[in-house]
């Protein structure tokens, strides 16, 4: 089978469309759709239809790779050189960096051509993308709910298609989840796999750029294009210099399914997922049931560490290097406290907060220092699980998409939608969410393949048998190209 | 229970302001935040001691860049952004 971005690929290679063409019919698309999904922020079109032209020209000269010509968008915090880059916050609202992140720059290499930047949680902090300062997009599966996040904008644009594929970025499942909600397919490579250089920051020991694409082999050919060491990460490393070979045979591996990712599951959801593994059975997998205790305490872990990490991170939004500055002041240090009070939104200043008490004097070994010791003991224990599993199954998300509207109500319940999705990032480890049913509402069912850290592609091979076997029928949504 | 002073210190340190009226509308919330956070307090660590870095890689001083001056962005470009004059960020004088 082959995914919406080989076709296009072989479409600009042969000469039946050029990338000229293929991003003029995007942008009508966006501009037919997006008003009422909000799922772009910042478009760029002028700039796209040069690249395009610049795409062409590689195009016939038989340069370039996979990606040569194909437009897609961009979450909008990852530094775009020149171009708005505010993380829909009002604290970067007329930000334009002056250099590109390194997956731009990999993906400008190789002629690739930006659309535009995706509407997201501000911050990239949330689950709905609704505490964006653009107001939240909308699920193009039904514009009664939201898109989740935080790379909500991302989801939508490739589930609505007025995007071929699309970044974002995960920090506690901002590409898994909203890819479950729009009925998309989302991968978060292994932390270091894809340079963050570029990527501005939440939680830098958790955040992770990856792919939100149609199908899972769409999703291995961004993640070649994205991936690989970068000295100005030094957290990232070298992976793999051949491309992912999707393999699709599932005989013999070995499938660990957690009990504590399955703990009050909604009996529909928890159907959907026990009739893909079936099917991995039926195929010659071995599948085992497992404990992971840790993962009870994984939540509150998750949120003690992200925001003492953000609450670092934005502390270099002064007012004085970036974006807005408050217009009444009496000193600088008065200039700094009410630009970031004006700047930043509720929930930002929520999670700052917290990140604040949790390493101030006197509470940093209670609840930093010991959130730290449980993620090493949540390492561990993933550690030995993939001693003797290739891969465990679980839910992306305990629960479908919101409807519209529910940032606004309790914040823990808010954050136990992340359950499923925060201890891959805890642990560093890759993870895809594909989608694998809808409810009887109709709203799309994610499931997630977790793999050992490095082991991506047996991740993008497990997802990929569900693509080649059908194992979910119509649900992997290939795409309309619409031409 | 976390006091309004608590709320009001915290701010000072996150270089925020929080009013009153903010102050009485956060703090319910705030303190079920804490709350949840406090949930890892019925966790025991066990045998884990020591804190590795993520992906469990040890990161050598030789795997360090040199520490050399080389080439980067303009002071123009940098600050092209906000207020600034001749390549310096401009800020109200602080010096009287």
């Amino acid at each position: 089978m082959k995914g919406l971005l080989t076709r296009l690929s072989a479409m600009l290679r042969s000469g039946e469309t050029s990338s000229y063409e293929l991003t003029k019919k995007y942008i009508a698309e966006i501009e037919k759709s997006n008003p009422s999904l909000n799922a772009y922020v910042h478009l760029t079109f002028e700039r796209a239809l040069k690249d395009a032209e610049t795409a062409d020209k590689m195009l016939k000269n038989g340069v370039g790779g996979a990606l040569t010509g194909i437009p897609y968008a961009l979450k909008d915090n990852i530094c775009t050189d020149g171009l708005l880059t505010t993380c829909c916050s009002r604290i970067l609202c007329d930000f334009k960096p002056y250099y590109n992140a390194a997956v731009v720059e990999k993906l400008n290499s190789v002629g690739a051509v930006l659309l535009g930047k995706t509407n997201m949680d501000e911050f990239a902090m949330g689950s709905t993308s609704e505490t964006s300062c653009y107001g939240a997009p909308l699920n193009p599966r039904n514009l009664s709910y939201v898109t989740g996040g935080s790379s909500g904008g991302s989801a939508a644009a490739v589930a609505a298609n007025i995007a071929p594929y699309a970044l974002g970025s995960d920090t506690g499942g901002s590409i898994r989840q909203p890819a479950a909600f729009c009925g998309v397919v989302g991968f978060k490579p292994t932390y270091g796999a894809v340079s963050r250089y570029g990527l501005i920051a939440y939680g830098s020991s958790l955040d992770q750029i990856g792919p939100i694409t149609h199908t899972v082999s769409d999703a291995a050919l961004v993640y070649d294009a994205i991936r690989g060491a970068d000295v100005r990460d030094m957290t990232s490393a070298a992976t793999d210099a051949a491309p992912t070979v999707l393999d699709p045979e599932v005989k013999g591996i070995k499938i660990a399914l957690a009990d504590e990712f399955f703990e009050g599951l909604d009996g529909e959801m928890k159907a959907l997922i026990e009739g893909v593994v079936k099917k991995y059975e039926a195929y010659g997998a071995e599948v085992s049931s497992v404990s992971i205790p840790s993962l009870k305490t994984a939540l509150p872990v998750y949120y003690i560490i992200a925001c003492a990490e953000a609450s670092s991170n934005l502390g270099r939004y002064d007012g004085i290097r970036y974006g807005f500055r408050a217009a009444d002041y009496s000193d600088v240090d008065d200039m700094v406290v009410r630009t970031r009070t004006q700047g930043f939104g509720k929930e930002v200043q929520k999670r700052i907060m917290l990140g604040t008490y949790v390493l101030s004097s006197g509470y940093f070994d209670a609840y930093y220092k010991k959130a730290c010791l449980l993620r090493e003991k949540l390492k561990g224990e993933m550690d030995k699980v993939f001693e003797k599993f290739d891969l465990l199954i679980a839910p992306t998300a305990p629960v479908t998409a919101f409807k519209r509207g529910y940032s606004g109500g309790n914040a823990i319940e808010t954050y136990h939608s992340d359950v499923c999705t925060v201890p891959v990032n805890i642990a560093g480890l890759p993870a895809i969410s594909i989608p694998c049913g809808k409810t009887k509402t109709g709203l799309p069912v994610g499931m997630q393949i977790i793999g050992d850290r490095f082991a991506d592609s047996a991740v993008l091979s497990a997802a990929y048998f569900c693509e080649a076997e059908s194992v979910c029928g119509e649900e992997i949504y290939e795409g309309d190209v619409r031409l | 229970m976390i006091t309004t002073e608590e709320i009001k210190a915290l701010a000072r340190l996150a270089k925020l302001q929080f009013d009153d009226a903010r102050c009485e509308e956060f703090s319910k919330e705030f303190e079920e935040i804490v709350a949840f956070a406090g949930e890892i307090n019925s966790s025991v660590v066990g045998g884990t001691s020591e804190i590795r870095e993520i992906g469990g890689r040890e990161i050598a001083l030789s795997d360090l860049r040199a520490d050399e001056v080389e080439p980067s962005l303009s002071a123009e470009k940098i600050t092209s952004n906000v207020e600034a004059e001749n390549g310096c960020f401009t800020v109200r004088r602080v010096v009287k």
